[in-house]
C-alpha cells in the first residue's frame, strides 16, 4: 500500500519533472539559438542557416561592435542611469501614493483610489502626450522624457496599496499614540515592512526602466543620449523595415551590405540582455514572497 | 496638517496626470492642431539675397544608421550655406525603422521643423498631404527654385501634384519601373537557356525542370510571398487595373480578369511541381531569397547596372536579368523619394533656397551625401568616389536631391548617370500618370479589401493553395468587402480627371 503510493508519487514527480524539463528547453533553446548564431560566421550563415552549434566558428561579430565601443558604452551608462534614477523615484512615489490610499482613516481614500483605476483604463492618446512633453514640459533630447513617464503606474499602486493594506492600522494608530510623526511613521515603520513588495516591484520598474525605447525614440534626437535598447532597436527595426520594404528600395540603390548582418544583431541581443539576466537571481528571493501579494500568508 | 495634505493631494494629481497621458499609443492621433488654417502663405520675399535676417532650418530625413561624424557634417554643411543663404541648418538624421513613427507623432503635435524628407514607403506622402502636414510649393517653386524646376522633368512633377499642388520636391533619381526574371548566370550557361527566348513565365518552363531534375537543394523559382504581385503592366493593365490603350479608361476588377487567373494557374501549377519554395507564401525576408540556393526569382525594378549591386548580396554569383515588360513610368515609382516643407515652418521661403542650393551645388550635395574627401571617401577619378564605410559617416544620396549631381560609387559605370536620365527620359507614361486616387469617400471599404487582399496575395501568387477553390472565395470576399464600391468610387474620380485634363488640352 505504502509503497504504491510512493510509486504513485514517483511517477507524478517523473512526469512533474519531464514537465519542467521541456519548459525549461522550451526558454533555454531560442537564448542559445541566439548565442550561437551571434558565434557562427556570416558565410555560414547564408549557407547553412541557423543552427545549435556553430558550423563555423567566428567572434567577428563581437570583433566589430566592440571595435568602437564608444556609442555602445555610451548607452549603457544612460540606460544605467535611467534605471537606478528611474527604479529609485518611482518606487519612493509608489509606496507614496500606495500608502496614503490604503490608510483607512483617510476621508479621500474612495474617490483617490477611483481616481487612480480610472486612469489606467483611460490614456491622453499619443499625440497629446508628445505635445505636454515637448511644449509644455520642454523634455526633448533629455534623459527625464525617459524616466518621467515611467515613474508613476497605476497598478503599480494598486499592488502596492494591496500590500500595505495587510499592514495592521493598530500599529500605525500606536506609533502615533506613543507621539511620532506622519513622515516617521511612513519611512521608519511601513516601508521596511514593505520589502518584500518593494523589491517585487522595484524590480518590475527596473525592468520597465531597462527595457523602454519608445519615449527615446519620440523624444531622443541626441545620439549621446541614446540608451541600450533604442540601439538596438533602431538597428532591428530598420533592418526589418528596410527588408520589408525592399520592393521600393532596390530602385533607390541603398547599400545593404553597410548594415550589420545578422550575426552582429545576436550579438547585440546578448550585449543588451546580459546585465538583467544577472541581476534576476538576485531578486528571486524577494520575488516569491511578493508575488503572493493578496493571498493568505502566515 | 490640513496644509501638507492639499499639497499632497495636488502632487499626486500631477503625477497621475502625467502617467495618464503616457499611456499606449492609441492609433498615433491623425488630427492635433492640424489643418489649422493656411499657415504662413508663401509671400513674396522682400529684400535682396544680403538683407536676409539670419534664420535656423531644421532637417528631417532618413538614414540607415545615425553617423557618429553628424556633427562634423552639419557644421561644414553651415560653411557653405551660411555665407548663401544667411542660414544654417540643423541636421537631423533618423534611422528609416523610426521614421515613420517619430515624424507622424512631431508632425501631428505641430512640432516646428523646416524640411522633412517623405517618400510612398516612409512617412507617407500622400496620407501627410491630406492631412495637411506639408505646405503647397508650386509658388516657392516659381520664385526660389527655378534651377532644380528645369533639371525634373514635368512628369515626376506631376506624380507629386494632390489636386493640381505640388506638395514636395522630388529627389530626382532612377524614376522607371521594369518587371522580370532574375536567373542565376551559372545554371543557364549549364542548362543552355537562351535569355532572349524568355518572353514570359511560360518559356521558363523546361529550364526549370532542368534545375528540379538535376541540381538537388536549389529552389527552381525562388518567390517571397509579400513580395510577389501580379503585375498589371505586364498584362496590358496599368496602376489603377485600366487597360492600356483604353480611351474611356474603364476601371477593370483586375482579381477576375482572365489574366489573372491564368497567372494564379500557372504559379499553382509550379508550385504543385515543385519550383517555387514550399515556404513562398510566408517568407518576409528578401535575403533569405538570396542565400544563392535558388535557380531564378522574379525582380521588380530593373534599373540600368543593377545586377551587379545584386552579384554582391548573392554570394558573388552573377545573375542575368531578363526584362519581361518595356521600361515605364508609374507614379510610385516617381513619389519614392521627396523633400517637403513642413506646415509648421516658420521660413518656407529660405527652406525652399536651401533645396534650391543642394540640388544645384555640387559640393554641398556631395557633403552631404558622401561626407569629407579623405575621410569619408576617397575619389578614385573625377567622378567616381570610393567610400569608406568605417570612416564614421554614411547617408543616402537620394534622401538630399537630384543624384544626377553627385558622385557615383566605386562599381557603378561611368556612365551610369547618362543611361539611367536616357530610361526615365524614354520610358512609357502609363495613361493615368499623375493621377491619384482619394479614399476618403471609401476609406472603410478600401482597408477592408486591403486586408483582404494581404490575406489572399501571398497565398495566390506563390501558388501555394488551389485558385480553383481559393480564387471564386477570394473574389467574392472582396466583393463583400466592398470593392465595388470601391471601384465606382475610384471611377468617379478618374472620369473628372480625365474631363479635366481633356479640358487643359
Amino acid at each position: 500500500m505504502n509503497e504504491s503510493a510512493l510509486k504513485g508519487g514517483r511517477v507524478s514527480n517523473a512526469i512533474f519533472h519531464l514537465f519542467f524539463v521541456l519548459l525549461s528547453i522550451g526558454i533555454l533553446a531560442p537564448f542559445l539559438l541566439i548565442v550561437s548564431v551571434s558565434l557562427t560566421d556570416e558565410k555560414a550563415l547564408a549557407e547553412f542557416g541557423y543552427s545549435f552549434i556553430p558550423s563555423r566558428f567566428s567572434l567577428v561579430a563581437y570583433d566589430f561592435i566592440l571595435q568602437s565601443p564608444a556609442a555602445l558604452l555610451r548607452a549603457y551608462g544612460n540606460t544605467i542611469f535611467i534605471t537606478v534614477i528611474g527604479t529609485v523615484l518611482s518606487l519612493l512615489l509608489t509606496s507614496m501614493v500606495a500608502y496614503v490610499v490604503s490608510r483607512r482613516d483617510y476621508r479621500l481614500r474612495v474617490p483617490l483610489t477611483v481616481y487612480i483605476f480610472f486612469t489606467m483604463l483611460f490614456s491622453g492618446g499619443l499625440v497629446p502626450f508628445y505635445i505636454l512633453m515637448t511644449q509644455y514640459l520642454h523634455l526633448k533630447d533629455s534623459l527625464w522624457a525617459i524616466i518621467l513617464p515611467g515613474m508613476l503606474s497605476p497598478f503599480y499602486v494598486l499592488i502596492m496599496k494591496g500590500f500595505m493594506g495587510k499592514i495592521p492600522h493598530e500599529l500605525i494608530e500606536s506609533t502615533k499614540v506613543d507621539g511620532a510623526s506622519e513622515r516617521r511613521i511612513f519611512f521608519q515603520m511601513i516601508l521596511p515592512l514593505s520589502t518584500p513588495a518593494l523589491a517585487t516591484l522595484g524590480l518590475f520598474i527596473a525592468f520597465n526602466y531597462w527595457n523602454e525605447w519608445f519615449n527615446a525614440l519620440l523624444f531622443i534626437d541626441n545620439d549621446k543620449l541614446v540608451p541600450l535598447q533604442l540601439l538596438l532597436v533602431r538597428i532591428m527595426n530598420t533592418l526589418d523595415f528596410l527588408r520589408n520594404n525592399s520592393e521600393y528600395i532596390q530602385s533607390l540603390g541603398l547599400d545593404m551590405s553597410q548594415l550589420p548582418n545578422e550575426s552582429m544583431r545576436m550579438a547585440l541581443v546578448i550585449l543588451v540582455a546580459g546585465p538583467m539576466m544577472f541581476i534576476f537571481p538576485f531578486f528571486q528571493k524577494y520575488f516569491v514572497q511578493g508575488m503572493t501579494v493578496g493571498s493568505l500568508k502566515g | 496638517m490640513k496644509k501638507v495634505r492639499y499639497v499632497g493631494i495636488l502632487m499626486i494629481c500631477l503625477a497621475l496626470f502625467a502617467t495618464a497621458c503616457s499611456g499606449g499609443g492609441s492609433g498615433g492621433g491623425t488630427n492635433g492642431p492640424a489643418a489649422s488654417g493656411e499657415s504662413s502663405a508663401p509671400a513674396s520675399a522682400s529684400g535682396s539675397e544680403s538683407g536676409l535676417p539670419e534664420v535656423t532650418l531644421t532637417w528631417y530625413y532618413g538614414v540607415a544608421q545615425v553617423s557618429p561624424d553628424q556633427q562634423l557634417i552639419e557644421d561644414e554643411v553651415n560653411k557653405i550655406i551660411k555665407p548663401k543663404l544667411n542660414a544654417t541648418v540643423k541636421l537631423k538624421p533618423i534611422d528609416f525603422g523610426s521614421y515613420t513613427t517619430k515624424l507622424n507623432t512631431a508632425s501631428a503635435a505641430g512640432e516646428e521643423f523646416d524640411l522633412v524628407w517623405t517618400a510612398n514607403w516612409a512617412f507617407n506622402y500622400d496620407e501627410n498631404v491630406k492631412k495637411g502636414a506639408f505646405l503647397p510649393l508650386d509658388d516657392l517653386i516659381d520664385e526660389y527654385a527655378p534651377e532644380t524646376k528645369k533639371a525634373i522633368p514635368d512628369f515626376t512633377w506631376d506624380a507629386t501634384k494632390h489636386q493640381g499642388q505640388i506638395y514636395a520636391v522630388p529627389n530626382y533619381q532612377t524614376v522607371i519601373s521594369r518587371y522580370g526574371i532574375n536567373v542565376i548566370k551559372e545554371y543557364a550557361d549549364k542548362y543552355g537557356l537562351d535569355p532572349a527566348s524568355v518572353k514570359r513565365y511560360e518559356d521558363l518552363e523546361p529550364f526549370l525542370e532542368l534545375i528540379k531534375q538535376n541540381e538537388p537543394g536549389i529552389v527552381p523559382f525562388m518567390l517571397v510571398g509579400p513580395l510577389t504581385k501580379f503585375h498589371p503592366f505586364f498584362w496590358g493593365y496599368d496602376d489603377y487595373g485600366v487597360k492600356l490603350g483604353d480611351e474611356t479608361y474603364k476601371v477593370n476588377f483586375l482579381e477576375a480578369s482572365p489574366e489573372y487567373k491564368q497567372f494564379v494557374e500557372l504559379m499553382h501549377s509550379w508550385f504543385e511541381k515543385g519550383y517555387i519554395n514550399e515556404d513562398a507564401s510566408t517568407v518576409k525576408q528578401i535575403d533569405s531569397s538570396h542565400n544563392g540556393t535558388f535557380a531564378a526569382s522574379i525582380e521588380y525594378t530593373m534599373k540600368p547596372g543593377y545586377e551587379a549591386e545584386i552579384k554582391a548580396k548573392n554570394g558573388g554569383r552573377d545573375i542575368i536579368g531578363i526584362p519581361l515588360t518595356d521600361v515605364t513610368t508609374t507614379r510610385t515609382s516617381n513619389i519614392a523619394t521627396l523633400t517637403a516643407i513642413s506646415r509648421t515652418s516658420k521660413n518656407p521661403e529660405r527652406a525652399m533656397m536651401l533645396i534650391e542650393l543642394v540640388n544645384t551645388d555640387r559640393e554641398l550635395f556631395n557633403l552631404l551625401s558622401f561626407g569629407l574627401e579623405g575621410k569619408h571617401y576617397e575619389k578614385l577619378s573625377d567622378n567616381i568616389v570610393k567610400t569608406n564605410p568605417n570612416g564614421g559617416y554614411t547617408a543616402s544620396n537620394w534622401v538630399f536631391g537630384n543624384v544626377f549631381n553627385g558622385y557615383l560609387i566605386e562599381g557603378q559605370a561611368e556612365d551610369t548617370w547618362e543611361v539611367t536620365e536616357e530610361w526615365n527620359q524614354s520610358a512609357v507614361v502609363q495613361p493615368t500618370f499623375g493621377f491619384n486616387f482619394d479614399d476618403t469617400a471609401v476609406k472603410a471599404e478600401n482597408a477592408n479589401v486591403a486586408a483582404i487582399r494581404a490575406e489572399y496575395e501571398p497565398l495566390l501568387f506563390t501558388g501555394t493553395v488551389d485558385p480553383a477553390e481559393y480564387l471564386p472565395e477570394y473574389i467574392d470576399k472582396l466583393k463583400k468587402a466592398g470593392v465595388e464600391k470601391v471601384h465606382a468610387e475610384l471611377q468617379k474620380q478618374l472620369d473628372a480627371w480625365v474631363a479635366e485634363k481633356k479640358q487643359n488640352g
